[in-house]
């Protein structure tokens, strides 16, 4: 699979394999907003049809106090089921998390994950080297409570 | 020239009310909508016919929710006091809330005729003329307003960016450049400056002037102005190779060793050595195999090696590409190589080596093949088989699998492709039930599984199933769906009651798809003023691109064509409308259509419990009530071939090709006595396909219309469209001969025999001689697929025609594993299955669900 920074035009199908996949879904807007404020840091899989089949749509958190240090926050990640096992989701999150570093000295990356969900939770945890750094209560909109998770990028 | 202007007696005020007015400017800024309306009335109390007052109050009471009596109030204001700013900013507001671009920038251009200076208006204008494309006049605005401020620095940029759009580079670059010169102390690690300099690179490119390009790219990236890396490497191997530098070579080689998986990179590799990736290259083999030799993590180089290998080469890369793909059991290995089947010498050598893997190996007589690989062996086979038409092998195969290991959902979702294709809607939602249930948290399987039943009717059902993973707090899982803008169930949704005979669903849910287009067209107005504030120019002049071409999505396309066809249907026979009416429905559609209603009233209750009075709302218009959940009104529109007409407009551009666009076109025009219109897009249809049997229908209706006509139409149009008929169907041949030698080139064209009999219909032939045509469809020489006999049925069932059983019947034993000639009660039965997972199924005894 391809593997590449996003154009504007992946979009719609970027919005298209999360729906596909996960239960936390943006309207265009939000996609949008990563791509227009941080057009380096979010890449896709691509099949050989040009399909979408897997992304990381990532941004730098903006609210961050003084004397913090800047770090990025992946918003969401995902491949579709069809095209596990090929390694594809590490990929993804590699080449982001050195557009971090590189474009905005980013010392960590964060993320957020439901607390039930076991198989994203090892993906994170064991393929990619997060670690639990807290819990948030009631993150989700339907009251689950989420795992924040720490990658340093130093 | 900008000398104020004298207040008008109508506008002046006392001190007190003056003051009072001020205030309600300043309330208004900071959102105290209440304050602010009592303020209002206050100045009214003594001045009622005050336009600012007037129009101030009508915007506050906009933001409160209460829009139409404000949007009255900023109407009658702005009567009272044309020649004030103040009104006619106002009036742009409300207009560009409800996303009338037009009419705000009207009076936004009004504004200025009376405050030539006022940053907001000259803004808000901006952003307005970028929203319509209206490029000179934006060079005009952003220049007012680097005029006005040039030592804000997106002013400058800003005005780049106009000339640049305006077509004016030269202009663009010298903008820039003065812009660079102001600059002083930029600080290090500056994003903003990095992208600038990057759109600066990107315009110099443009432009052609290459080697500025590279020496501004190569000097600001070692100085660390640039910082995006990647974009630095990438234009830089671009330019290079424009100019056909030696050095080439070196970048694209540190770009492959920074991400050895785009495929870009390889292309370009490649081109920039004379290679091209689509046919057999010795020269590209050996760069690819060095590739997977330095870089043994990346899959890519091994893949294209496939596709530019043949004969021995390609069988010797192909067995431990494929061997390796299968033991690591990765799922989507025959959709990764399938692309290679257009050459059958590789589908062959693929069967060879995959089955050969498999016949020493049967676990059952030796052990030394893991059960995980010959798991996804027999998987890979099964979808070899099915790609290339043999279902029964293909079934036969997951059969085996599955009963060796029934609990792997793929299997079961690759047997219920298998079943869709041969037209067994009823058993394929089974399958992927089945599949779905067995990972119950896993929304990839619910998808497939709500896809699949609304592909077999059923979207009570699929609405069930969708809702496990849609928000709890949703009207109803589609309206979930429809929030977040999954084009692929209001397509699934759409053309499934399009298939089931709703057309009236059918069409709401098409125009869903229209307003998902709408809205991310709409999307972009707010970027004209973040981006330039952000600094992201080269993304930005990208994001304009794609919303230019926004509509040519295949998603629109399907909508905007099947939407108009039923604009069409409804137009030629309106009692379509009334035997849809509730007075005809089944109990269980009218159950449905109750729920759907409380649903909606549960909405408009929550909505109107939640926000407090003064909350402000904004001044987007706020989504209407739902009062046609059935579609029912919007099918009985009287505007229908309008609004027809306006989806399809954006499609004779993007489309050229697509001959279902023209017929659309035509369909449409020539009932909106569009002639000239309707001719042109006959002749375009005409020049992609002259003998398309959906052309050869039209072609017959132009020529009836026109004989029709109580009088030839006029000059200039008229003459043109009389004197093209001909070439279409010349004037010495009736339309019957016409139809029957069309019917005798393509006699063995189901399509094309549809199309005959629907001329015969249109031309007043008996229904026993239509039938009589219909039926020739049925012989052994006619190649028949399902879809087409679906449509020919269907043709049969609008005529009312006795015969249509005994087609119907003749389809069902023709193609044995469909479901869809079943009878209605036949259908009834297994529809019931679906839903019960394989455990109850009691007819496939060989599944077991653990």
């Amino acid at each position: 699979m391809n593997v590449r920074p996003i154009r504007v035009d992946d979009l719609p199908g970027m919005q298209a394999c999360n729906l596909q996949n996960l239960p936390e879904n943006y309207t265009m807007r939000y996609y949008l907003y990563h791509a227009m404020t941080w057009p380096s840091l979010s890449y896709v899989a691509e099949d050989h049809k040009g399909r979408i089949v897997g992304y990381i749509l990532a941004k730098m958190c903006v609210d961050i106090s003084e004397g913090e240090e800047p770090h990025g926050h992946v918003t969401s990640i995902s491949v579709l089921r069809s095209y596990r096992r090929l390694g594809l989701a590490k990929k993804l999150m590699i080449q982001s998390q050195q557009a971090m570093c590189a474009i905005y000295n980013a010392s960590y990356v964060s993320l957020h994950v439901r607390k039930s969900n076991r198989a994203a939770l090892g993906l994170y945890r064991d393929t990619l080297g997060f670690t639990v750094k807290d819990i948030e209560k009631k993150y989700y909109a339907d009251g689950e409570d989420a795992y924040a998770m720490h990658l340093s990028l130093k | 020239m900008s000398k104020p202007l004298a207040i008008p007696p109508k506008r002046a005020l006392a001190s007190k009310e003056a003051t009072l007015f001020k205030d309600l400017l300043n309330h208004y800024e900071t959102k105290q909508l209440k304050k602010g309306l009592k303020t209002a009335d206050q100045i009214l109390k003594k001045y009622p016919e005050h336009g600012e007052t007037l129009c101030m109050k009508g915007l506050v009471l906009a933001h409160m929710g209460r829009r139409e009596e404000g949007i009255d109030l900023v109407k009658k204001g702005v009567r009272f006091d044309l020649t004030s700013h103040i009104c006619w900013h106002v009036f742009g507001l409300i207009q560009k809330g409800e996303k009338n671009y037009e009419e705000a920038l009207k009076s936004y251009t009004q504004a200025l005729r009376f405050d030539r200076e006022n940053l907001n208006i000259l803004r808000d204008a901006a952003q307005l003329q970028t929203q319509l494309r209206i490029f000179d006049g934006l060079v005009e605005t952003r220049s007012t307003l680097l005029r006005l401020r040039p030592n804000v620095r997106q002013h400058w940029v800003g005005l780049a960016v106009a000339h640049h759009l305006n077509g004016n580079l030269t202009e663009a670059r010298k903008i820039l450049e003065n812009y660079q010169r102001t600059l002083k102390n930029v600080p290090d690690y500056d994003i903003e400056h990095s992208e600038t300099l990057l759109y600066y690179v990107h315009l110099l490119e443009e432009i052609g002037d290459l080697s500025e390009a590279l020496s501004v790219l190569d000097a600001n990236s070692k100085s660390r102005a640039i910082v995006d890396r990647t974009a630095i490497m990438e234009i830089r191997a671009r330019l290079l190779t424009r100019q056909k530098s030696e050095e080439a070579e070196h970048a694209w080689r540190s770009l492959l060793e920074h991400n050895p998986d785009c495929y870009d990179y390889y292309r370009g590799y490649l081109s920039n050595i004379g290679v091209e990736l689509d046919h057999s290259n010795p020269e590209a083999l050996r760069v690819l195999k060095e590739f997977s030799a330095s870089i043994p993590k990346a899959t890519a180089p091994r893949r294209l090696a496939l596709t530019i290998s043949s004969g021995d080469t390609f069988k010797a890369l192909a067995e431990p590409y494929l061997l390796t793909g299968l033991d690591k059991g990765i799922p989507s290995l025959f959709a990764d190589i399938k692309s290679l089947y257009k050459d059958k010498e590789k589908q062959q050598a693929v069967e060879d080596i995959v089955e050969a893997s498999l016949t020493p190996k049967d676990p059952s007589s030796s052990a030394d093949v893991e059960p995980t690989t010959y798991l996804w062996t027999l998987y890979f086979l099964a979808q070899h088989h099915a790609s290339l038409s043999r279902p029964d092998k293909a079934l036969s195969l997951l059969e085996t699998a599955l009963s060796h290991t029934p609990t792997l959902p793929e299997l079961h979702l690759c047997k219920a492709r298998v079943l869709k294709r041969a037209g067994d809607y009823y058993g394929a939602a089974r399958c992927v039930n089945d599949a779905r249930l067995l990972d119950g948290q896993d929304r990839f399987l619910n998808t497939k599984c709500g896809k699949y039943l609304l592909r077999a009717g059923m979207s009570e059902e699929a609405s069930t199933v969708f809702g496990l993973f849609t928000k709890k707090d949703a009207p109803s899982p589609g309206a979930d769906l429809e929030d977040m803008q999954s084009l692929l169930y209001l397509l699934e949704e759409a053309n499934s009651h399009r298939q089931y005979g709703k057309p009236n669903l059918a069409l709401k849910k098409y125009m869903a798809i229209k307003k998902v287009f709408d809205e991310v067209d709409d999307d972009q107005y707010d970027f004209h003023g973040y981006n330039l504030r952000k600094f992201t120019i080269n993304i930005y002049m990208r994001l304009l691109k794609w919303e230019d071409t926004l509509r040519s999505h295949p998603t629109y396309v399907t909508a905007a064509v099947e939407a108009s066809k039923i604009f069409v249907a409804v137009h030629d026979d309106p009692s379509l409308v009334t035997s849809l009416s509730p007075t005809n429905l089944t109990d269980a559609e009218k159950k449905a259509k109750k729920k759907a209603k409380k649903a909606a009233q549960k909405v408009q209750d929550d909505k109107k419990a939640s926000p407090a009075a003064s909350e402000d709302k904004g001044l987007e218009a706020t989504p209407q009530k739902d009062d046609d959940p059935d579609g029912l009104k919007l099918l009985a529109s009287p505007d229908g071939l309008e609004q027809a007409a306006k989806l399809l407009h954006p499609l004779s551009t993007f489309c050229a090709n697509n001959i279902d666009v023209w017929i659309a076109i035509y369909d449409v025009a020539v009932r909106r006595k569009k002639l000239l219109q309707a001719l042109t897009a006959l002749n375009h249809a005409r020049s992609l396909d002259p003998e398309h049997p959906e052309l050869h229908i039209r072609a017959v209706h132009l020529k009836k219309t026109a004989s029709l006509l109580p009088q030839p139409p006029p000059a200039p149009i008229g003459p043109i469209f009389l004197e093209t008929i001909p070439k279409i169907i010349p004037d010495d041949v009736s339309l019957e001969t016409f139809n029957s030698q069309y019917l005798q080139r393509h006699s063995t064209c189901s399509r094309a025999i549809l199309a005959a009999a629907k001329v015969l219909l249109n031309l007043g032939a008996p229904r026993e001689e239509v039938e009589q045509t219909i039926f020739t469809s049925l012989r052994d020489e006619v190649t028949l697929d399902i879809p087409s006999a679906l449509a020919t049925l269907h043709f049969l069932e609008s005529l009312k025609a006795p015969r249509a059983e005994d087609f119907r019947a003749a389809c069902d034993a023709k193609f044995v594993s469909s479901t869809i000639f079943k009878t209605a009660e036949e259908q009834r039965a297994l529809r019931q299955l679906v839903m019960k997972g394989s455990v109850d199924a009691s007819s496939s005894p060989d599944e077991v669900v653990p």
